[in-house]
């Protein structure tokens, strides 16, 4: 709800549909009758953060709470920071067009590196201190969600509190907690030394970082009685944990504008370059039954036409077929379409692109993420160029007749023969599609690839590893581009120096936090937007602060080296990880978790479960 | 199948959708309603929906109109009480009736703006006295010429046929008919633009367009 200050400017900024709220299914509560307001602040444009599901399930679960009003937040658009700056207008909630600096508690979801320039920006925003040591009174309490926080040391000055894991089942303790301390007119201090007892809640200002001489981290020590590790929470019954009745339903048109279930947690597949593979372990699936009327439920109160089954790899939802025949059933008379963004090449069968088929067609996208079996095998992506071509002569065969693939450059043992590989397959996959004597006349193909730059994440088997500098990136990207000889493949890739800095952040330390703040000081935000990164004001905070990127990036960690996450348990053994590091040397593949275990250790966070092994699931 | 026109008023923070988002914000609407819509029968069927006159980003609307195509039995009455339920804050159906005229019959609209600045009613009115007693009221509206977009300079003066100013809840409110349509379509925010010229940047207006008429100035129906 905009409020009469806010509507003197909106009419003066590019979209105002971002700013007033009152979207349909968004909560209205009477704000005498509750006893928290949650701002949950997404540190991005309204179109991305409202494509986002996190944010719909926590929203949805927060105001479940008749006493809680949860609202949403997002970054205002460079218009519209300058016109709230000039008119002293604070960072408002939507729902209400209340400034969220006198809210209990702002949340913000970290989901990229490069959002966190975004954080200060609209802490300061709100008219509130970036700093967490700045902040004295109990509420506000800023908190930290979302996968970056696997690795939340960069941002360690600027928050409170970070949360480590679901927030499905982390809400209710904290929400406790946080009502009762208020209650109780507690000292912030008292608050936090409280909450880093509750399970997954970790306080990063209780913890002392100790350095080596060669700047490398010597220990982590608690105090105040924190624990020596915080465990990452999970949801154990993911088949009744809640899911949104209503989502709220945007009047612009943001990235994802559609119904979105995600059907699956986890990942069985174990490709060593993909931190969500593994972060989001134990393997948990929903049943066809609890997603069919879920979905059903949500197309009837948001109007949508479009049904997204999400996942990090649905096409290994065990159940898919049964599934898509249930949501058919209903979903083709209503004329909805339904979307399987994740699927793999070596499972796509004839049945299920006839099932895609039904009702309107959309892009077909693959990800064999590098060009040479040998690669391929080294980063665990179970996936052989026969499948990729087999694949695509179905979708040919099937009147698709444009194909996007994705890859990456810069994955660890990659030389210049892997780069030229990812020109040979797109050339191949152009060939299958003249090969098939039914091809569509008068039509061309259109391959489409889409090239990445690999970085090194925490909890995944190449977190020791050395990233490709930003000149070794432009000189393989150049070799790609010079490989490719037909029009038909059309090459995109990633801007190398955000790459870069996205590197530097993912396994950075709290030295970092100072980094970011001349950053921000200097201009910084929206660095995930190629308009608005300011590189060479980065470079310069880096040599201002005294720290060298290359640090963080492009050096080889020991094994034995304390890594700056290694106080966070996500339930991957690092023993493990160590394992299938060496593995990629020698580009020996680990099969898929319903093959064999391969003994991550992610099961024991979920008391000994993981769907994976579950024989009836298989 | 049969064509249905559907009357609705669009007011508060609404105003800031685009046409394009009230398209989309409609047609989930309608859905939401379980309406027997009628699809078209292409390759990618969807919907059929028209709005009589699109309306600027900005403004508040009465008497605003879209047509659509359903299916099968339902009432005009059953169309208006299962669109009640579904709509957004800030749109209202008021009524739903036959299509009588096709919307390129438009030529007029009426226009009430809401002055939210300093100054009274009579100043206002002053103001406009003589912004209308000149030889001509030049002001540039942007265009395209071709893929460019540019300024073009327009005189408003024959355009601004009759007005009326009045004060409502204590906020003086400029009541003009302006040329609209296919044709000649004049933007209301043009005139009002000029009258808070040289005004301090806190002040602003709020366009509400009332009817739509044809070139008799009959209402359109």
């Amino acid at each position: 709800m905009a409020n009469k200050e806010v509507e003197k400017i909106l009419p003066l900024v590019q979209k105002p549909g971002r700013y007033i709220g009152g979207e349909l299914n968004s909560v209205i509560k009477d704000k005498s009758k509750v006893n928290l307001r949650y701002a949950f602040c997404f540190p991005d444009s309204y179109e991305i953060g409202m494509s986002h599901l996190g944010m719909k399930i926590l929203y949805s679960i927060a105001n479940d709470h008749d006493d809680i009003w949860c609202e949403r937040v997002f970054a205002p658009w460079h218009d519209m920071e300058a016109e709230m700056r000039k008119h002293n207008i604070p960072l408002y909630g939507l729902e209400s067009g209340d400034p969220i600096k006198d809210f209990d508690l702002i949340g913000f979801t970290l989901m990229y590196e490069l959002s966190f320039s975004n954080v200060l920006n609209m802490l300061d925003l709100a008219g509130l201190p970036v700093k967490a040591a700045d902040r004295h009174s109990l509420t506000p309490i800023v908190v930290g969600g979302g996968p970056c926080v696997c690795n939340p040391e960069p941002m360690a000055e600027f928050f409170d509190v970070f949360s480590l894991g679901e927030g499905e089942e982390m809400y209710e303790p904290f929400f406790e907690l946080l009502k009762e301390c208020k209650k109780n007119k507690s000292t912030k201090e008292e608050f936090l030394r409280r909450v880093a007892k509750l399970d997954g809640f970790y306080v990063p200002s209780l913890y002392d970082v100790e350095y080596n001489d060669d700047k490398t981290i010597k220990a982590v020590v608690p105090k105040d009685g924190a624990p020596q590790k915080v465990t990452k929470q999970v949801v154990s019954d993911f088949d009744k944990v809640k899911y949104p009745e209503k989502f709220v339903v945007p009047y612009i048109d943001v990235v994802h504008d559609r119904v979105v279930h995600e059907i699956l947690r986890g990942c069985i597949r174990g490709c060593r370059f993909c931190q969500a593979g593994f972060i989001y372990r134990p393997i948990r699936e929903k049943s066809p039954d609890t997603i069919n009327d879920q979905c059903r439920g949500l197309c009837d109160v948001t109007g949508y036409d479009e049904i997204s089954l999400s996942s990090l790899s649905t096409s290994d939802y065990t159940k898919l077929e049964p599934l898509l025949d249930k949501l058919l059933s209903w979903t083709i008379p209503e004329k909805i379409n339904i979307a399987l963004p994740s699927l793999r090449v070596d499972n796509f069968s004839d049945e299920l692109m006839e099932k895609l088929n039904k009702v309107r067609r959309s892009g077909l996208t693959f990800a064999p993420e590098a060009g040479t079996q040998r690669l391929r095998d080294a980063i665990n992506k179970n996936v052989t160029e026969d499948e990729v071509l087999r694949t695509s002569r179905k979708a040919f065969e099937g009147g698709w007749t444009a194909v996007k693939l994705y890859f990456m450059l810069g994955l660890p043992t990659e030389t210049f023969d892997d780069v030229a590989g990812i020109a040979d397959l797109a050339q191949k996959v152009v060939d299958e599609f003249y090969k098939n004597p039914n091809k569509p006349k008068g039509k061309g193909v259109q391959v489409s690839i889409s090239v990445a730059s690999f970085v090194p994440k925490p909890f995944t088997p190449f977190q020791w590893e050395p990233q490709d500098t930003r000149e070794m990136l432009l000189e393989k990207q150049a070799h790609l581009l010079s490989c490719v000889k037909t029009r038909k493949v059309n090459v995109s890739y990633h801007k190398v120096d955000i790459s870069f800095l996205e590197g530097v952040f993912a396994r950075g330390d709290r030295k970092l936090s100072k980094v970011i703040l001349y950053a921000w000081e200097h201009g910084c935000k929206f660095d995930g937007w190629d308009d608005s990164f300011k590189f060479d004001v980065w470079m310069e905070a880096f040599e201002k602060c005294g720290i060298d990127p290359l640090f963080y990036t492009s050096r080889k960690r020991e094994f034995e080296e304390i890594l700056p996450w290694d106080h966070l348990d996500y339930g991957i053994r690092k023993e493990f990880l160590i394992n299938e590091n060496k593995k990629a040397h020698e580009s020996v593949t680990t099969p898929h978790c319903r093959i064999k275990c391969a003994g991550c250790g992610a099961n024991k966070i979920n008391g000994g479960k993981c769907d994976a092994m579950r024989k009836n699931m298989v | 199948m049969r064509c249905v026109r559907i009357w609705f008023e669009k007011k508060g923070d609404v105003r800031y959708i685009s046409h394009l988002d009230l398209m989309r914000t409609m047609t989930r609407a309608i859905r939401r309603s379980k309406i027997p819509l009628w699809y078209t029968e292409g390759f990618n069927p969807h919907p059929y929906m028209t709005f009589v006159l699109p309306l600027s980003l900005g403004m508040e609307s009465e008497n605003d109109a879209m047509d659509i195509r359903v299916e099968g039995e339902i009432t005009n009455r059953e169309v208006k009480s299962a669109l009640s339920g579904v709509m957004p804050d800030g749109i209202t159906v008021t009524c739903v009736t036959e299509p009588r005229l096709d919307p390129k019959f438009i030529s007029f609209a009426s226009f009430d703006i809401a002055f939210y600045t300093a100054e009274s009613a009579e100043q206002i009115e002053e103001r406009i006295e003589t912004m209308l007693s000149g030889k001509e009221l030049i002001v540039q509206k942007l265009g395209k010429k071709g893929h460019k977009k540019v300024y073009k300079d327009i005189d408003l003066l024959p355009h601004v046929k009759s007005y009326e100013i009045k004060e409502k809840n204590g906020v003086p409110v400029l009541s003009l008919v302006l040329p609209a349509g296919s044709t000649t379509n004049i933007n209301p925010s043009l005139l009002a633009d000029e009258i808070i010229k040289e005004k301090n940047e806190d002040d602003y207006y709020i366009i509400k367009r009332k009817q739509l008429f044809d070139k008799d100035m009959k209402a359109f129906e």
